[in-house]
């Protein structure tokens, strides 16, 4: 794809604001229509594409204002998925975690009418982030297929149609997000096969986002998927992870997560540059995109703009540097 | 051949009852580890709930459902002194994750640490499974005090002799240790547990429980034979084939656990295929009882699932005494 030098982008994700959560709060009690909460929608999206358009975002997604979680939500308009109820991740903090008990089949689109509606209000670039079919088994229970290999094939198919519906839309970068994929280094064949599947016949630049697990043990054979970016998470891990990717030929476009998004410390400019610099030891700088280590939505949202607006004037002025 | 008697039972967790889940989202928030501030007449309600749960299904052998544990080691190890409480980490491979506890100074039991929740689960029934930990807490914290594993465990061994001690005196019959980190020691670590067991017990009048899950037992026979517990538990979900074969290999004389449910996944097991298996085990066991379990705590299921998982295992064994 032919971009600038250093585009930014964001991985999906953006603080809902106050007013919206608290809508949201009062259609789950029945209280607003359906309608009023679909315009309510729209109008947090305009804020929110607004705002990364403000902080200087090449490439934005609109930042997830209509998904509450990344595994439900798709499950939700799958066919063969239910929801028994949720289920512990760590202390007081649960999801919803589906169930697979019938064929899975592709029911409802997951995200055209969320990209046609973004198409309207921006003319930036836009990335459509979709959890990848490995990251939905994983995080589901598998009541039906005899293997959660099967699962996976099964589900691959599913999102391989709507990203094919996507790009007939005019959709052009895709992002996969499979973080479970580097938690499972055992079942690395499967992941990779679940990808070949999700994008056959998807004329579309493809990314694919990974933030939880042990880097080393699928480094170099995530080299192997057929994507055209890898986006990790660094600044969460303190760079340390820089050396595992150096030790084979980086041969993919890499997405380089370089503001942390667990803390609300807000880093400064020549922090951030001084970060993405540490990519030009993976890849030449041509071949990197700038973009926080994973989703914003755990932030206050003046955090998450100031977090954003520090990061794309860091890649401004490195760009300046580079191009002379 | 003479068989054993079935009992069923739980290994330790159950999740929350929904309404408790959000009672203690709102006092506690999501980030604390958790304890203060929770009252004890609605803690005693949700407890007695799940105790009820159980009881409908058939378990005959209980546990309090561990509802304020957040993890296996965090509930233990923050009202240890010494310890300190870390970064997020996964639990074995689960999607499910700890605190890390860090040993920053010699550990000390200075206030109960599960007696005040066992108190309320004796007032609401008496068959109750106090549940501990040794190794595993040794296994997965982050040691910056003690720089030798067989000090640290001995320590929490003690630790955990003084808890029984007080258990017993609240009226526990039944103790039971959670070791899934021992399926995964080297040899060495054996023997320390083996010490270890003999602290823990000491002047102890309980049956003790020693249980395992995650993966099948193989690193741990023939030595676990020879510690001072009255039951062992075993995974039969994760290693069926190989804990039949570890026993019909070295026999056993003490009285067994088998986990034969899936305590991970709401997929509902073929109850035939549940009572077959309790039988095959039945075979080779030859003490006074055999306990049958899910093979993990149940919090890994959707409450409305839980009970139904402890209704399929309940059933399936229900005409073996017979
Ligand atoms: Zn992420």
């Amino acid at each position: 794809m032919n971009r600038r030098l250093l585009p930014t982008t964001v991985v999906g994700s953006y603080p809902k604001p106050n007013w919206l959560r608290r809508l949201i709060r009062e259609y789950e009690k029945g209280e607003i229509s359906d309608k009023v909460m679909r315009r309510a929608y729209d109008d947090a999206v305009k804020a929110v594409v607004k705002e990364q358009e403000l902080a200087g975002v090449d490439i934005l997604w609109d930042g997830e204002m209509r998904r509450d979680e990344m595994t439900s939500y798709f499950a939700r308009r799958i066919e063969g998925f239910t929801i028994y109820g949720e289920v512990r991740v760590w202390g007081n903090n649960y999801y919803p975690k589906p169930a697979i008990v019938d064929e899975l089949r592709y029911k409802d689109e997951l995200a055209v009418s969320d990209y046609k509606f973004l198409r309207k209000i921006t003319d930036r670039e836009i990335k459509v982030p979709i959890t990848g079919p490995y990251t939905l088994v994983d995080w589901s229970f598998n009541e039906y297929y005899r293997t959660r290999e099967e699962a996976v094939y099964a589900l691959a198919e599913v999102i391989n149609q709507e990203l094919r519906r996507l790009v007939d839309e005019g959709a052009n970068y895709i992002q996969i997000d499979d973080p479970a994929v580097p938690t499972h280094p055992e079942e690395i064949e499967v992941a990779k096969n679940s990808i070949e599947i999700v994008t056959r016949g998807v004329n579309a630049y493809i990314g694919m986002h990974m933030c939880y697990g042990d880097y080393s043990k699928i480094y170099p054979e995530i080299l192997e998927f057929d994507v055209d970016q890898i986006d990790l998470e660094f600044a969460n891990r303190g760079f340390k992870d820089v050396e595992i990717f150096k030790e084979y030929e980086f041969t993919k476009d890499l997405g380089f997560g370089c503001v942390d998004v667990h803390t609300r410390r807000i880093e400064s400019v020549e922090e951030i540059k001084d970060n993405i610099r540490k990519a030009f030891s993976i890849v030449e700088p041509k071949r990197v995109y700038v973009d926080p280590d994973c989703g914003l939505k755990l932030l206050p949202s003046e955090v998450a703009f100031e977090k954003l607006r520090n990061m794309c004037q860091a890649a401004r002025e490195l760009r300046e540097d580079l191009e002379g | 051949m003479i068989m054993s008697r079935v009992i069923p039972t739980t290994v330790g967790s159950y999740p929350r009852p929904p309404w408790f889940r959000e009672y203690l989202r709102k006092v506690e928030g999501l980030q604390k580890e958790g304890g203060g501030g929770i009252d004890e007449a609605t803690y005693a309600k949700a407890v007695a709930e799940v105790i009820r749960e159980q009881r409908d299904a058939g378990v005959r052998v209980f546990t309090d459902g561990q509802l304020l544990w957040h993890d296996l080691l965090c509930h233990l190890a923050t009202k240890i002194d010494g310890f300190e409480m870390n970064g997020l980490v996964r639990y074995f491979d689960n999607n499910l994750y700890y605190r890390i506890p860090k040993v920053k100074a010699k550990l000390e039991r200075k206030r109960n640490i599960i007696v005040d929740e066992f108190r309320v689960a004796y007032s609401i029934e008496r068959e109750i499974k106090a549940v501990l930990s040794c190794f595993t807490l040794a296994a997965l914290s982050e040691d910056k005090f003690y720089g030798n594993k067989t000090d640290l465990v001995m320590d929490i061994a003690h630790i955990m002799n003084q808890e029984a001690k007080e258990l017993v005196k609240k009226g526990a019959k039944y103790i039971q240790i959670d070791e899934p980190s021992l399926l995964y020691a080297e040899k060495e670590d054996l023997s320390i547990m083996k010490d270890a067991i003999e602290v823990i017990r000491r002047g102890v009048d309980a049956k003790f429980f020693l249980v395992t899950y995650f993966r099948d037992a193989e690193r741990i026979f023939p030595e676990v034979l020879d510690f001072n517990v009255d039951v062992i538990g075993l995974d039969f979900v994760e290693g069926y084939e190989k804990n039949l074969n570890l026993l019909r290999e070295f026999g056993v004389d003490k009285e067994i656990q088998a986990g034969i449910v899936d305590g991970r996944t709401t997929k509902m097991e073929d109850k035939e295929q549940v009572r077959r298996r309790v039988e095959a085990i039945n075979e080779i066991v030859n003490g006074e009882t055999l306990y049958v379990s899910p093979n993990t705590g149940l919090e890994f299921l959707p409450y409305s699932k839980a009970s139904e998982k402890l209704k399929i295992l309940c059933r399936s064994v229900g005409d073996i005494n017979e």
